[in-house]
């Protein structure tokens, strides 16, 4: 079955992204600029407001509308495959900056507990992290590899927690200022040697003015990482799709600028400054919760439950790197640039597993590498980021001009002049997120090597892997989804449908008719009605019963277009394939099986619709064991013959 | 492809099918003079021929002007189902009611547009040619073929003659 989400678990997944950051965060930033980092902090959470809209817009004009399939459509395969390039050492940091930061906070609090309970013992935390990392992550490909089937409500479930936690470690941090009040974070910038990267030496680059403050603001940048998560989930995301996605770009900006800025605010204002950076520069919720008003015990406690709610989320934020990515290199597959060995489905589980196995690999390499310094994991990972939105909102503004189709949402600031609309908001967005990129490449000197080493590796290999696809097949994409069928003897307990549920059955046959297909789906209500979405395969003789249970070419690029109108519209489909001698018996017992009230088919090419609704009353009849009522429907372009039985 | 699953809602009762007309008794369509035995040998459009000419003396028809029809039909879907029942039909324009015949095959037929599928009773069958008797013209084609299952295709075959088979009829309708 192919289901979809609402709003709020698809929030709940980009959350688990998003707010994730807040965890290590303040420690980064703190480090490269100095005390003013909420400020910096605040202000990027304000400008993921604008970053929301470029990726709504382009969900708006595709379903699937992540980095590579903008770029791609605005300015060509060779950008888009260097965006998905930098998009990919995105997620290739995502997931281990996630499981480090878990690690170090697990580290520091049990070194807050073994005193307290006699045991001399002290954890490394680099390496106590590294180790941490690796399981989580070994302990998420593994999930993804049987397929994560209910990751919404894993995702949401952590978000209930985090909010909890968020409710009571704000007030608490409310309670402690109020009872010792402390000043705001100076807005002084104050840069370290790493911080100021190659432009240490420069004299005019002081850390004043707009060239300082574009700095801090490049090093603030990675708290709005996450963001390509909602293009990944938008295709997820039930109907009303775009109001719904309205409504998840809402909830995750007000969530994460309450609890991203404010725990950033807070740290500053309440740890003391000596231990700060130098004892929970890499769990700093730690060292708040460490220094809020409270007894001892009780700020152990407290220090217990952020780090268990920081594992949970962070760990959450690790998976999610794992699915998105396999997301954007399943596009990339599909439109034939990686080679098509990587899109095998797991025989038993039916994921695309060596893509996955590819992802963790380089994540595991990843949390290697960095021997548990999330800083550094924090430094080189802000590249990926800014670079996937430079290419995100220029290929947007492109489009404008490219494509001029209506679409459900724009960014705002637009200005008409000379019959043509230009877009200032997203010029102007272009321009911030272009001056910080440029900013960082001279100011993150991690950042800018293993960042331009791994994408310019990524993009050979996406080079190299089309290039031979192409002399392979004669540069023909294969467009088609990855099936894997599962037989069932009894149709009637179908998997995954409410067993009272109203029931639905679309019969189709013809990728370029599915007219009536889109039209049962635009009246679907998902939650009353199940929609089975079926086609016939029709073999006689022997070929019916030594038939394999594979698709065939044809089939797969049917239920191509059936998943690409299922995804559009937001509702959730049964595909079904059955085996017959004959398409009418074919259609008829498969509604009957699964006690279809409704029988949706499109016009035939040969015969009238009174003709098809004879032959299927006739069949119905003839295979009919009740007398449960039917209505048959044959939909075609200006045609709708509907009848009840 | 499943990634995320709903939670049951609450169950939904399927509709009502309230514009279906009315259940209606096949077997008052049917009298002796319409219930023919055809000899062996005989071809599907003999077959044909021979029970739209009795149907439409019966019912005060041209069958000049409707086995045409009859005809024409047989050439789009076919009408001839697995169970061996035949069900040609014809819409015609002034007709005021449902006429109807049946012919019991003793020797069943090949019905050379199915791959010679084996026909051992037609059913025939003319309806009003306007919008609003088409529901009962699906009504009746899906009645048809849910009454003559192949037990009772049996025992008519094994009938000895039109009353006995309107007998049989009858009673499976109950």
């Amino acid at each position: 079955m192919l289901s979809f989400i609402s709003f709020w678990r698809a929030s709940a997944i980009v959350l688990c992204d998003l707010a994730s950051t807040a965890y290590y965060i303040g420690g980064i930033v703190e480090q490269a600029v100095g005390k003013s980092a909420p400020w910096f902090i605040l202000a990027v959470m304000l400008f993921s407001y604008t970053i929301r809209a470029v990726y709504m817009e382009s969900c708006s004009m595709f379903v699937r509308g992540g980095v590579y399939k903008v770029v791609k459509e605005a300015m060509g395969g060779t950008l888009a495959k260097l965006s998905a390039s930098a998009l990919m050492f995105d997620y290739a940091l995502t997931g281990p900056i996630s499981a480090v930061s878990a690690g170090q906070y697990l580290a520091g609090l049990l070194n807050t507990l073994f005193p307290h309970f006699r045991i001399g013992w002290q954890v490394d935390p680099g390496w106590f992290s590294v180790v941490f990392a690796i399981a989580a992550t070994l302990y998420f490909w593994w999930e993804n590899v049987k397929g994560i089937h209910e990751s919404s409500d894993k995702a949401l479930k952590i978000m209930q927690m985090t909010t909890v936690m968020a409710v009571v470690m704000l007030a608490w941090c409310g309670l402690t200022l109020w009872l010792h009040p402390a000043a705001l974070p100076p807005f002084t910038l104050s840069f370290s040697p790493e911080g100021l990267g190659w432009a240490k030496g420069v004299g005019w680059l002081k850390p004043v003015g707009a060239i300082g403050i574009t700095m801090a603001f490049g090093h603030s940048l990675l708290a709005m990482s996450g963001e390509e998560s909602l293009a990944q989930v938008y295709r997820e995301i039930e109907a009303p799709k775009m109001k719904n996605l309205e409504k998840t770009g809402l909830v995750i900006f007000l969530y994460s600028l309450l609890l991203t800025s404010a725990v950033s605010f807070f740290a500053v204002m309440i740890i003391p400054d000596s231990i700060r950076i130098h004892q929970y520069g890499d769990n700093l919720l730690s060292g708040l919760a460490m220094s809020v008003v409270g007894p001892h015990w009780a700020r152990v406690l407290l220090q217990a439950f952020v780090v268990g709610v920081g594992v949970v989320i962070l760990a959450g934020a690790s998976n999610t790197s794992i699915v998105g990515a396999n997301g954007v290199l399943n596009r990339l597959a599909e439109d034939g640039i990686l080679v098509d060995w990587f899109r095998h489905l797991h025989p038993r589980f039916g994921t695309t597993h060596r893509l996955i196995n590819l992802i963790v690999g380089l994540q595991i390499a990843t949390i290697l590498l960095c021997r548990g310094d999330v800083y550094m994991l924090g430094e080189a990972y802000a590249f990926g980021v800014i670079w996937s939105f430079v290419f995100k909102t220029l290929s947007v503004m492109v489009l404008r001009f490219k494509n001029r189709e209506h679409r459900e949402f724009m960014v705002p600031g637009n200005i008409k002049a000379g019959g043509v609309e230009w877009p200032i908001g997203l010029t102007l967005i272009f321009l911030v997120l272009f001056a910080t990129a440029l900013m960082n490449l001279v100011t993150k000197r991690i950042a800018t090597i293993s960042g331009s080493i791994f994408t310019a590796a990524f993009f050979a290999v996406f080079l190299f892997s089309e290039h031979w696809n192409e002399s392979r097949h004669a540069g023909a994409h294969d467009l088609r989804e990855k099936f894997n069928l599962r037989p069932e003897d009894d149709l009637a307990h179908l998997r995954g449908i409410p067993r009272r549920a109203r029931r639905v059955l679309v019969a189709v046959r013809d990728p370029s008719n599915l007219r009536h297909l889109h039209k049962a789906l635009d009246e679907l209500d998902s939650v009353k009605t199940a929609l089975i979405v079926f086609t016939s395969r029709i073999r006689t003789g022997l070929a019916l019963v030594e038939e394999a249970v594979e698709m065939d070419r044809d089939e797969q690029v049917l239920f191509t277009k059936v998943l690409e109108a299922a995804e559009k519209h937001g509702k959730t489909i049964t595909p079904m394939l059955v085996v017959s001698n004959e398409p009418f018996y074919a259609v008829v017992q498969a509604a009957q099986a699964v006690s279809a009230a409704e029988v949706v088919c499109g016009v035939s090419a040969k015969f009238s619709s009174e003709a098809q609704l004879e032959r299927l009353a006739m069949t119905w009849g003839s295979l009919q064991t009740d007398k449960q009522p039917v209505r048959f429907r044959i939909i075609g372009q200006g045609v709708e013959h509907s009848e009840d039985l | 492809m499943a990634w995320f699953q709903k939670e049951d809602p609450a169950p939904v009762p399927p509709p009502k099918s309230s514009a279906a007309p009315k259940a209606l008794k096949i077997s008052s369509l049917l009298s002796e003079d319409v219930v023919l035995f055809p000899p062996a040998g005989i071809d599907k459009t003999a077959v044909f021929e021979g029970l739209v000419g009795a149907v439409c003396r019966d019912a005060g028809l041209d069958s000049a002007l409707v086995l045409p029809r009859v005809l024409e039909r047989e050439k789009g879907i076919s009408t001839t189902l697995d169970t061996g029942l035949s069900l040609p039909h014809a819409r015609v324009v002034g007709l005021g009611e449902i006429a109807a015949g049946l012919a019991v095959l003793k020797t069943p037929i090949p019905d050379p547009a199915q791959s010679g599928l084996p026909i051992r009773v037609v059913f025939l069958f003319f309806s009003p040619d306007k919008r609003e008797a088409f529901p009962l013209h699906l009504q009746l084609l899906r009645g048809v073929a849910s009454l003559f299952q192949p037990a009772l295709i049996e025992r008519l075959a094994a009938s000895t003659g039109p009353a006995d088979a309107l007998a049989l009829v009858r009673q499976s309708e109950g």
